[in-house]
């Protein structure tokens, strides 16, 4: 993510955060970062899926019925591969 | 003078979507130039055009089918073993 500068007073008033507030803040950080992390593995995957999917000439907005099934395989024979190789490396580790 | 936390939340959610919104650019560019541009003139064409304006479209449906999928497993994951998102 871009590093923001943060307006100085909002920096003074952190300093005198509750501790509730502080505890609420750091539970917000961290949601978002794992929101932002699941975001860049759907551009990630929409790049790698648009590729493979959407090969023939492109003439209409919509995802025909070939390609939003395709799209949609994609996805999970994505996780599929993933989940392979997890255990590969699992098994690998125990050996 | 604001409320501190607000100030900081809001600034993060801004942030996190305009990087997402500049992802989302870089790649529709990136894909839809590749297609609709193969051999570039001294102008867009209007069909080059007509077909940048499917070709987004096509990428953001194509952003939403993945992202309810992927967010399907990821939600299963959570109730299976925990944070299977993160890899």
């Amino acid at each position: 993510m871009d590093q923001a500068a943060l307006d100085p007073q909002v920096v003074e008033g952190l300093k005198n955060l509750s501790a509730k507030d502080k505890q609420d803040l750091n539970t917000f950080i961290q949601a978002e970062g794992q929101k932002a992390q699941i975001q860049s593995t759907i551009h990630s995957l929409t790049d790698t899926c648009f590729r493979k999917c959407i090969t023939s000439k492109i003439s209409a907005g919509k995802l025909d019925r070939y390609e939003e099934p395709c799209m949609q395989s994609c996805v999970d024979r994505f996780m599929d591969a993933n989940m392979v190789v997890i255990k590969h490396l699992e098994q690998m580790r125990s050996q | 003078m604001s409320d501190p936390k607000q100030a900081i939340m809001d600034q993060v959610r801004q942030q996190a979507a305009l990087s997402n919104a500049r992802a989302l650019i870089e790649k529709v560019n990136e894909h839809c130039f590749e297609r609709c541009v193969p051999k570039p003139g001294s102008s867009l064409s209007s069909a080059e055009t007509t077909c940048y304006t499917y070709c987004m479209e096509k990428y953001m449906a194509s952003w939403n089918t993945v992202s309810r999928q992927y967010l399907g497993h990821v939600q299963q994951g959570v109730q299976g073993q925990a944070a299977f998102g993160a890899f």
